[in-house]
This record gives C-alpha cells, structure tokens and sequence, in this order.
C-alpha cells in the first residue's frame, strides 16, 4: 500500500516557523521495487537533469541512504546519497533532494536532509557531505546554508544539457569528535 | 441368495468389525486387506463387498467402488449396512436425492440406527425437505432426549417449517434445564435465536418481555439493544425506543442506521424538524461523520449551501479522495447539483487568486486543496457527461501533482465511462505501475483491460497476485474470482470467442453450485457451536445464493450466446478461434446444440430460484424447442429489466 513505514524517532520535535504553518503530516518511506517508478516520475518533474536506469537500481540498494518524502500520504518528495571516497576520507553525497513546487516550504525538505544528517551523525565516520546546485538556484543555495553548507567550489560546464551549466559545491564538514 | 450365507460365523464376524474401524481410522489398506480374508471364503458375502467398496471410492477408485457396492447389495437386499453404504458412496457423489433413498431403505432394516438417522437428517436439511427433516428429527429426539442437538434440531425443524409454537415450546423447555449464571455464551445465542422466533412468530410483547428477563445472560450487548429498540419501535412505544436508539448512537456515532431509527422512532416529518436533530447531534459527536453528511440528503436550497459549504471545505482541507463518491447520491436532483458545482467553482477561484478556499479564510494555505478540488470537478463533469472539460480539469491537477495514483484511476473512469477503453487502460496501467504492490488499482487495470477485450494482457496483469506456478486463469478460478470471470466472459463474447466466453459462464455457475454445496458442513458444525442464528441466516442466503449479481451477470452473458449460437449456428461462423478445422467445427456445434438446451434450463431453473420465473419455467418445459428459445428470450429481458433497475 503506499502508506510509508512509519520511522523511528529519528528527529526531535522541531519548532521551525514553517512546519508550524503546515498540518499535513510528513513522513519518510523506503524505496522499494514496488514504487520505484514513482520516485523516478518525481525526479523527472523535479529536475531538470534525467537519471540513467543505474542510477535507479543503485537507489534500490542504497537502504537508509534513499527515501520517499509523504505529505498525508502522497508521495510529493524524494532524497538519494551515495557514499563516496576521496583521499581515503568518506564522504557522503546527495545526488537528488527534491519536492514538488506546490509542496515546497512545509518542511519536506528540512524533514529529508535532517534525515540525512541523522544518518552520518549516526554512522560517525564521514567527513563531510557535498552535493551540487546549478548557479542560479538561491533557493536551493539559501536551503543549504541554513543547515550549514558552504560553496567550496564553481564547477565551469558541470552540466551538459541545460542552463546555466555551471554548478556550485556545497559542503558540510563535520566536525570530527 | 441364501440368507444364511449371509451370516458370518464369530471368526469372520470379528474381522467385519475390524474392516469397520479400519474405515473410520481411515487406514483403507488393512481395511482391504481384511476383507480379502472374509471373501477369500465368502466369495458372496454382502456387507464385506459393500464395504470393500466404500473403502475403494476413499481411495480414488470410482468405478470398482460401484460395482463392489452394488454386487454386495445386490446379494444382501435386506442389510441395512448395505444400503447404508450405497448412500454414503451416492452422497460422496453429491447425489443427494439417491442418498436419501438409500438411507430410508437402510432404516427399513434398522429403524434406530442413529448413525444413519443422523445422516439422514444432513441430507434432508441440506435438500430443503423439510418435513422429512422434521421426522427425522423427531426420532433422533426420541431416542436420544439427553442430548442438547437432538432438542435444537428437533425445534429448529418446527421453526424452519413456521410453525413458530411448537418450535418455541420446545426451545423453552430445553432452556429450563439450562441453569447458567456465569458467562455462556453459547447460553447466550440460544436466548437469542429463541428471541429471533418469537419475533418471527409476532410475538413482539413476548419478545420484549423475554429480552427483559435475560439481558444479563445475553452477551452480545449491541445485538440486544438493536433488538430491543426494533421491537420497541414496532410495538409503538417511541419514546423508550428512541432512549435505546440514542444509547446505540453515543456507543457507535458512525453508524447511519441507528441515525435513522432515531428520526423514526422521533416521528421526525419535516425537514426542519430532521435539520434540527442532526444539528444537536453534530454538537454532541462534534467528531462524527454521519450527522454531518445525513442532513445533506434533506436539506434544499440555501440551507443545504450553508451545510454543504463547511462540509466540503473540511473535506478539501483534510484531503478525502472519495468525496465525490461520498456525494454523488445527491445528483439526483439538478438544483443540488447546481448548488455543489457553484461552491466548488468559488473554491477554485479563490485558490487560483489566494491560495485559500475562501476569502474569509483563517485557516492555513493547504496545498493539496486545490488538486481535489479539480478532481472532484473532473469527477463532476464526467458524472454530467462532458468528458472533455473533466479530462481538461484531471489534467491540471496531475500537473499539480503526478504522483497521486488516484488521479490516474479518476481518469481512466473518466475515459471508459466515454468509450475510449483503450484510453482507460492506459491511464490504469500507469497507475498500477507507480505502485505495483497496490492490489485494488491491479484489478482495476485488469478490468479495464477487459473491457478493451485485451484478455490475454489482463491475465498477466492478474499474475501479478496470483499463485506462483499455475496459470492466472486457473487461480482465478480456484479463487472464486467472479467480476474478472463474468467480465472476462463478456470480453470473449465480444470477441465472437464464444466456446471461451461460454467455459467462464459455467466455471461461475459452478461456484454458485459449490457454495451451495459447501453449506453440508455447517449443518452440523452450526448445531454444535450453537451458532443458530447465523445459521438460520445461511440457510436464507443459500435459498436465494443465484440472485447474486454475479450469477445474474454470467446466466445473462451465456443466454445471450446460447441465442446468437442457436440463430447463426457455428458451421457458418468463423468468428471462433477455437475451431479450425470443418470437422471440429461441426462436432462442436453439435454438443453446443444439446448443451445449449441443458444449460439455459438450469440457468431459468437458477432464476426460477428468485421466485419470479417459475411459471415461465414450467411452460418452457411443458413447450417444444422453439418456445424454450423464445422463452430465454424474454428471461434475458426480465434479467436486464431486473437489473437496470
């Protein structure tokens, strides 16, 4: 059935201005081969970029790592990361983290890359988290500030097909304990 | 024969015996091998071959159990053991009439065999003959008057037979030497189906009082106060009834009918009379559905504007995909349709300007309000019937959001309900395919594929859910699954597939003939649980099992081809796949011909069941050929009279 598995306590209440404004209830559901397709339909609303068939198959592995956002049970959201390695360091990338427009600013987002957050504090051994937004997204730039991600680099003709084709890094380091 | 022969001596006798218990604990193989060393000297003795061969039709072999059986009844006429197993193999056999007579013919030999009265009385109650049941459950009381089934069946064969007082002077007088002070809930349902014929009987005065006397024995507390507030209604004392109907109300707010027993029992007229209640109500169970929705089937006007208003906006705010399903009982009247399509326009207007649903709006901005606000609209303009502007209108709300699998189901309605079937099952596939574990929108599809006639794509699509390792079609079967039978049926006749078409007629008719069947077991299961008031109701159902839409459904499809097949014979008709060869094709013909004739009998004898064509089933039988055909001609029309009604 498309209800999602309800999730552990995996956030604390949180008092942010804008889930105080919403009374959908969210919640985050696995991906599975059974609803597979619809994460992908989401995807290609949502970006303007199209992901190969590989892509969608790593997804089914990835557990944790991929999730379907639900707002009062409609799927209207969806988060996939991988882990990558550079210099020896593990570091955690989030390929797609996306909502439809209507549904935008209720805390859908904050809801996913909290989930996301959860998972690498849990873990404990990633050095940060990066991802890549194209230049002239500010509101996906002023989302990742806020939970302190920083541009670390501008990537010339990042992307192939769509403009501008240029794209910011945005990293989190964590912070080592 | 010699009767003496008949006679074991003691060493033989004993080893009968063990045959005897060898059959009961199943173990057939020492059973037969018993019986080789009785026969290896009494070649002819009759009850040895008899049981020889009822222990053979346990193991499968059909044919040498008849001969056996019958070679041994033949040489022991007067062996009630004889005759007792002819009946058992002839009821294993489902020939019940036959049993019957072999079970009376063994109690001509022994009249107190309670074994074989017991049985006796399985077959009468499961033919429905209900005064030889009645006998039979008289002996079996009179002979075992210690037992509580003998009492319950004996006064259950009364009551079946309406003849309301002596049922209930025998059930009061098996109660009286019940003396149960503690929870029984077997007790419980005796005083309960005692209640169930005193009302039947009219007794309601009685009923009440009885009621009264035995409301702590009677476990079921719901049941006793729906009871109670019938009786009282019926016996006229309103305001107690009304007493017992709001108790049931505050203990279940959701249920419709104790709302409408409450305005009977009230001896609410008028509308506003009604209007005023449910106002009252809804202030009570602020939580409840019903007394919201029930007053919308009263109020006209600008009253129902102002009940509908609030009631709509709730539902679009809390996102209830039904809605429209929930309203359409209103469209009966166009002023109440004028009146919803004019809210629900001012909603979508004032979301396109403000992102509220209306101007005063205090509430916060929901974002899915506006998708079901166009699809309740979508689902409005196909109701009317302009297709166009409802497809316009989905459209848009799968712009807003594509991932709302109703959306794709609303729009294949959307599309069969306009003809375009291939449409439909494409906005069906869609959606099954964004969740495939989603059991509903698989059938949906599935049946939307038949409509297109695409049989083979809807079997797969069935798979899906079907048990792995035998074909769909099979478990299908084997699942008793109706709708994808008769659709199926319909989409083979449309394909001139006629010899399919007519196979899945007959597998429902055959699961109607099962389930008939299957009711053997409960005659004793019931008895013993005390379960008699379900029972009873079972026995009803099963009397008028074939007036399900179902079987109304196939016996429709398979006259109708049994027709076309009689008028345009298959040897001119190359429409069947089946058939490829002349050869094939005539022979086919031939068998369709006889059963056509067999099988559109049983089918008339199927709705003669519901009462109404009798009479026509009497003449068709009485009539030659041809008015048999016109006969199913007019059954079919009665049928589809019946049902588009």
């Amino acid at each position: 059935m498309r209800k999602p598995q309800r999730q552990g306590k995996l956030h604390p209440p949180q008092d942010d201005l804008l889930s105080s404004c919403c009374r959908g209830r969210i919640e985050l559901g696995d991906v599975t081969p059974h609803n597979i397709k619809q994460l992908k339909l989401l995807n290609q609303v949502v970006f303007p970029v199209s992901y190969n068939d590989k892509f969608y198959k790593d997804v089914l592995e990835a557990g944790e790592l991929a999730k379907l956002a639900y707002y009062n049970d409609m799927v209207v959201g969806g988060v996939c990361c991988r882990v990558d390695i550079l210099d020896g360091q593990r570091r955690l990338y989030i390929m797609t983290l996306g909502c439809l427009a209507p549904y935008r600013r209720l805390g859908i987002g904050t809801k996913m890359l909290e989930h996301v957050l959860n998972y690498v504090e849990k873990e404990g051994n990633f050095h940060s988290i990066f991802l890549h937004v194209q230049v002239n997204n500010d509101g996906a730039l002023d989302f990742y500030k806020k939970f302190g991600f920083g541009v670390v680099e501008t990537k010339q003709h990042y992307y192939k097909r769509i403009e501008p084709a240029d794209a910011h890094v945005l990293q989190k380091t964590l912070v080592k304990s | 024969m010699d009767p003496k022969k008949q006679q074991l001596p003691p060493k033989e006798n004993s080893l009968f015996k063990r045959i005897l218990k060898c059959y009961e604990q199943k173990q057939y193989k020492n059973g037969l091998k018993f019986a080789k060393q009785i026969l290896a000297n009494y070649a002819d003795h009759g009850e040895t071959l008899a049981m020889k061969g009822l222990i053979l039709n346990c193991l499968g072999r059909k044919e040498d159990a008849y001969n056996f059986v019958r070679q041994g009844l033949r040489n022991n006429l007067k062996s009630h053991v004889c005759w007792h197993v002819f009946g058992l193999l002839q009821r294993s056999d489902k020939k019940y009439d036959e049993a019957i007579k072999c079970y009376r013919n063994a109690l001509k030999w022994d009249k107190d065999n309670l074994q074989i009265l017991r049985d006796l009385s399985l077959l009468q109650i499961q033919m429905r003959d209900l005064e030889g049941y009645k006998e039979t459950r008289y002996k079996l009381f009179e002979l075992r008057p210690t037992q509580r089934a003998s009492w319950i069946g004996y006064a259950m064969s009364f009551h079946l037979l309406k003849d309301f007082d002596t049922a209930l002077k025998i059930l009061e007088e098996f109660r009286k030497t019940i003396h149960k002070t503690t929870y029984d809930y077997e007790y419980s349902e005796l005083l309960l189906y005692q209640n169930l014929v005193m009302r039947e009987s009219k007794k309601l005065t009685e009923a009440l009082k009885h009621l009264n006397t035995y409301e702590s024995n009677i476990c079921d507390k719901v049941t006793l106060q729906e009871i109670r507030g019938d009786i009282m209604l019926e016996l006229g004392m309103k305001a107690d009834a009304s007493e017992v109907y709001r108790g049931l109300v505050k203990r279940n707010p959701e249920n419709r009918n104790y709302y409408l027993k409450l305005e009977e029992t009230l001896g609410l007229t008028t509308v506003e009379q009604k209007l005023e209640l449910y106002k009252q109500l809804k202030e009570k169970y602020p939580r409840a559905q019903v007394p919201k929705r029930l007053p919308l089937n009263y109020a006209r006007g600008e009253v129902l504007e102002s009940l509908l208003d609030p009631y709509l906006r709730a539902a679009l705010q809390k996102g209830v995909p039904p809605l429209f399903t929930d309203l359409r009982s209103l469209y009966d009247d166009p002023e109440r349709v004028g009146i919803i399509e004019k809210l629900m326009n001012r909603y979508l207007a004032n979301l396109e300007e403000t992102g509220h649903l209306c101007e005063e709006d205090n509430e916060y901005k929901e974002p899915a309000s506006i998708l079901y606000v166009l699809m309740f609209l979508a689902q409005h303009h196909s109701y009317l019937g302009d297709p166009d502007k409802a497809l316009t209108l989905i459209e848009r709300a799968l712009e807003h959001t594509p991932t709302l699998i109703e959306l794709y189901i609303v729009k294949g309605k959307i599309l069969k309900d306009a003809g375009d079937y291939v449409g439909a099952y494409e906005a069906l596939q869609e959606a099954q395919a964004l969740d495939t574990a989603d059991r509903y929108v698989n059938s949906k599809a599935a049946s939307y594929l038949l409509k297109a006639n695409l049989v083979k794509q809807a079997e797969e699509m069935c798979s899906k859910f079907t048990r792995e390792g035998v074909s769909a079609m099979e478990n299908l079967n084997e699942m008793q699954c109706m709708w994808f039978q008769t659709e199926c049926a319909q989409a083979y006749f449309r394909l001139s597939q006629y010899g399919d078409a007519l196979r899945k007629c007959h597998e429902v008719d055959r699961h109607f003939t099962e389930i008939i069947e299957d009711q053997f077991d409960f005659h004793t299961y019931c008895m013993r649980k005390m379960t008699l008031r379900s029972y009873v109701e079972l026995l009803r159902l099963e009397d008028i099992l074939r007036s399900n839409r179902f079987y109304w459904d196939a016996a429709q499809t398979a006259i109708a081809i049994y027709l076309r097949l009689h008028d345009h014979p298959l040897s001119a008709n190359t429409g069947d796949k089946d058939l490829n060869t002349d050869q094939r094709r005539s022979r086919r013909c031939q068998e369709d011909a006889v059963n056509f004739e067999r099988k559109m009998l049983r089918i008339l004898k199927g709705v003669a069941m519901l009462g109404r064509m009798y009479e026509a089933q009497r003449t068709v039988l009485e009539q030659s050929e041809r008015g048999k055909i016109e006969m199913a001609r007019a059954c079919a029309g009665v049928m589809r009279d019946t049902r588009s009604k």
